[in-house]
C-alpha cells in the first residue's frame, strides 16, 4: 500500500510540474492572440483558471499522498 | 460614506483591542508570544497565512497590473500561487521533520546549526532585512496614499503611515503572534469580502462577463493576450516569476514561521490547500477591477484610478468597507513580516528569557520605524517593488534547502556565496551593473547559479555525522 502511495505522490508531482511546464507554452500563452475565448472568457485566462485550479487540486491529492500525511 | 467609516472604523479598532487583550492573556512563556504555543489549527492557519501572502499588493496592485498589462496578470500571480502551495506539502514536511530534530526558534539559527558557523544566519537575516522592510513600506505607503487621496484634509501620508505603524505595533507587542494570527483571519475575511462585493458591482456595470470581455476587446485588445501593451509578459518575466513567488514560503520567515507553528502536518497540508482556494477567490475578482478600470479609465494615473473603482463608483457602506479592507490588507502583511523579523532577531541573540524577550520588542519597535522610514521615502509601484522583493528574498532558498535537506555541514561557502549574489542583486537593481547578462534576467541568473553551486558544494562536503 505505501509502495502504491509512494509511487502515485511522484505521479502528482510529474503532474504538477508538467501543469507548469504547460503554462509557458503556447497552449497557454499563445503571443498576440487570445482565441479560441469560452464563455467570452480569453484564452490566456481560462486556461490559466484550469492551471491553477488544477495545482490546487493536485496539492490535495498530494496531501493524501505524502509520506507524512499520516504521521503526527 | 462617513458615518459608514466611522461605524466600520470603531468596530474593527475594538475588535482589534479585543483579539489584542484576549491572546495577552493566554501568553504564558516567550514561546507563546513568539510561536503562538506551536499549536496552530487548520482553519486559522490558512487564515494567516493567506492574509500575510495576499496584501494591499492584491486589492490595489493587481487590478492595475490587469488594468495596464492585461491577462499575463493571471499567470503572473494565480498560477505561481498554485506552485507555491503545491510547494509547501513537500517542503512543509521536511523542514517541520528538521525542526523537530533541533529546537527551533528561527530560520536564522537553523542555518547556523545546519552549517555549523554564524555567517549563514546573519546573511539570512541581512537578505531578509533589506527586502522585507521595503515591501512592509510600499504596502503602508500605497494606503496611506490612497487615505491622503480620499481625505486631503485630515492628515498628511506621513500621518496616515504613523498611524498604521502605530495600530500595528501596539496590538503585535501586546499579544504576539496569537493576536496578528486572530487579527489577520478576521483581515483576510474583510479583504475577500471587500474585493467580492466590488467586483461584482463592477460586473454589474458591464452586464455580465461576456460584455466586460468585448468592451475590453474594443478598448484594447491587447490586454487579452500575453505579453500585454507594454510587452511585460514575456516567458522570462513569467518563469522568473513563477520562481521567486513560489520559493516565498521557503525564503520569508513570516510565511516559514506559520508551517513550523501548524499543530501536525495534516493541518500544514490543508493550510496549503486552502490558501490554494482562497488565492483563486481573491485574485479572480481583481481581474474583473482592473478591466473595469481598462475600459472606464484607461488612462487615469494608479491612485486615481484605485479611489474611483474602490470608493467613487460604489455605494457608501462599500465605500467605507473597502477603506476598511485596505488598511486591514496592509496591516495583516506588514504586522506579521515585522514581528516576523524580531522572531529571526530573537534567534540571533542569547541570553536570560526576560532579556531577550525585551531586546526582541525593541526590535520590533526598530523594524517598525524603519518600515515608517522606507514607506515616506519609496515609490509607488506595488507590485514591481514586491516582485523586487520575492526575487530578493528567493536568492535565499538554495541555503534554506541545503540546511533543510542536507545532513551535511557544508561550511561558509554557500552563505559566502549567497551574500555575494544578494550585493550583485542589489547593484543591478541600483543600476551600477547591468539588469540582464547574455539576454537572462540577474535575478533568473542568480538564483540557478546560487541552486547549482549549493548543490556542488553539498555534494563534495562532509557528513555530519561522519565528522562527529
Amino acid at each position: 500500500m505505501q509502495g502504491i502511495k509512494k509511487y502515485l505522490w511522484y505521479l502528482t508531482i510529474i503532474a504538477a510540474a508538467a501543469l507548469i511546464v504547460i503554462t509557458f507554452t503556447p497552449l497557454v500563452i499563445p503571443f498576440g492572440k487570445h482565441t479560441p475565448a469560452v464563455f467570452g472568457f480569453p484564452r490566456t485566462l481560462w486556461t490559466g483558471i484550469l492551471i491553477s485550479v488544477g495545482l490546487v487540486v493536485l496539492t490535495a491529492i498530494g496531501a493524501i499522498l505524502h509520506r507524512g500525511s499520516n504521521r503526527e | 460614506m462617513t458615518k459608514w467609516i466611522i461605524l466600520f472604523s470603531i468596530l474593527y479598532l475594538g475588535l482589534l483591542v479585543y483579539i489584542s487583550l484576549r491572546s495577552k492573556k493566554k501568553v504564558k512563556s516567550p514561546v507563546d508570544y513568539i510561536f503562538a504555543g506551536s499549536n496552530i489549527g487548520s482553519a486559522l492557519g490558512f487564515m494567516t497565512f493567506a492574509a500575510t501572502l495576499f496584501s494591499t499588493f492584491t486589492l490595489m496592485g493587481m487590478p492595475d497590473f490587469f488594468r495596464i498589462n492585461g491577462v499575463g496578470a493571471w499567470i503572473f500571480l494565480a498560477v505561481s500561487d498554485g506552485a507555491l502551495v503545491f510547494l509547501i506539502v513537500w517542503f512543509g514536511f521536511h523542514l517541520r521533520k528538521k525542526v523537530s530534530e533541533k529546537e527551533f526558534s528561527g530560520i536564522s539559527s537553523l542555518l547556523q546549526s545546519s552549517f555549523g558557523n554564524k555567517i549563514a544566519g546573519y546573511v539570512y537575516f541581512a537578505g531578509v532585512f533589506i527586502f522585507l522592510i521595503p515591501y512592509v513600506a510600499i504596502q503602508i505607503r500605497g494606503v496611506s496614499i490612497f487615505l491622503h487621496a480620499t481625505f486631503p484634509a485630515f492628515l498628511p501620508v506621513w500621518g496616515w503611515a504613523l498611524a498604521i505603524v502605530v495600530i500595528m505595533l501596539i496590538y503585535s507587542e501586546i499579544g504576539g503572534l496569537k493576536a496578528i494570527m486572530y487579527a489577520d483571519s478576521f483581515q483576510g475575511l474583510i479583504l475577500l469580502t471587500v474585493i467580492w462585493i466590488i467586483a461584482m458591482n463592477c460586473l454589474r456595470w458591464f452586464d455580465g462577463f461576456e460584455n466586460m470581455f468585448a468592451a475590453v476587446e474594443k478598448a484594447n485588445a491587447a490586454l487579452l493576450s500575453v505579453p500585454g501593451p507594454e510587452g511585460l509578459f514575456n516567458v522570462q518575466f513569467l518563469v522568473a516569476s513563477l520562481l521567486v513567488i513560489m520559493l516565498i514560503p521557503v525564503t520569508q520567515p513570516q510565511l516559514t514561521t506559520r508551517i513550523v507553528v501548524m499543530k501536525n502536518l495534516k493541518e500544514t497540508h490543508k493550510m496549503a490547500i486552502g490558501v490554494g482556494i482562497f488565492a483563486n477567490l481573491i485574485i479572480f475578482p481583481t481581474v474583473i477591477l482592473g478591466y473595469y478600470g481598462a475600459v472606464r479609465y484607461p488612462t487615469e494615473s494608479t491612485a486615481d484610478f484605485i479611489a474611483k473603482v474602490l470608493l467613487f463608483d460604489q455605494p457608501g457602506i462599500v465605500a467605507a468597507l473597502a477603506i476598511i479592507g485596505l488598511v486591514a490588507a496592509a496591516l495583516s502583511t506588514s504586522d506579521s513580516q515585522i514581528f516576523a523579523l524580531g522572531t529571526e532577531f530573537r534567534s540571533l541573540i542569547s541570553g536570560p528569557d526576560r532579556k531577550v524577550m525585551l531586546r526582541t520588542r525593541l526590535a520590533i519597535i526598530f523594524f517598525g520605524i524603519a518600515a515608517l522610514v522606507f514607506s515616506i521615502l519609496s515609490s509607488d509601484e506595488l507590485v514591481m517593488l514586491a516582485r523586487v522583493s520575492f526575487a530578493g528574498t528567493a536568492l535565499l532558498a538554495p541555503m534554506i534547502f541545503t540546511a533543510v535537506f542536507s545532513g551535511k555541514r557544508s561550511g561558509p561557502m554557500i552563505p559566502v556565496a549567497t551574500f555575494a549574489c544578494l550585493v550583485i542583486f542589489i547593484s543591478s537593481l541600483l543600476g551600477w551593473i547591468p539588469d540582464q547578462l547574455f539576454h537572462i534576467r540577474m535575478d533568473l541568473l542568480l538564483l540557478l547559479f546560487l541552486g547549482v553551486f549549493s548543490l556542488l558544494v553539498n555534494l563534495f562536503s562532509r557528513n555530519e555525522t561522519n565528522e562527529k
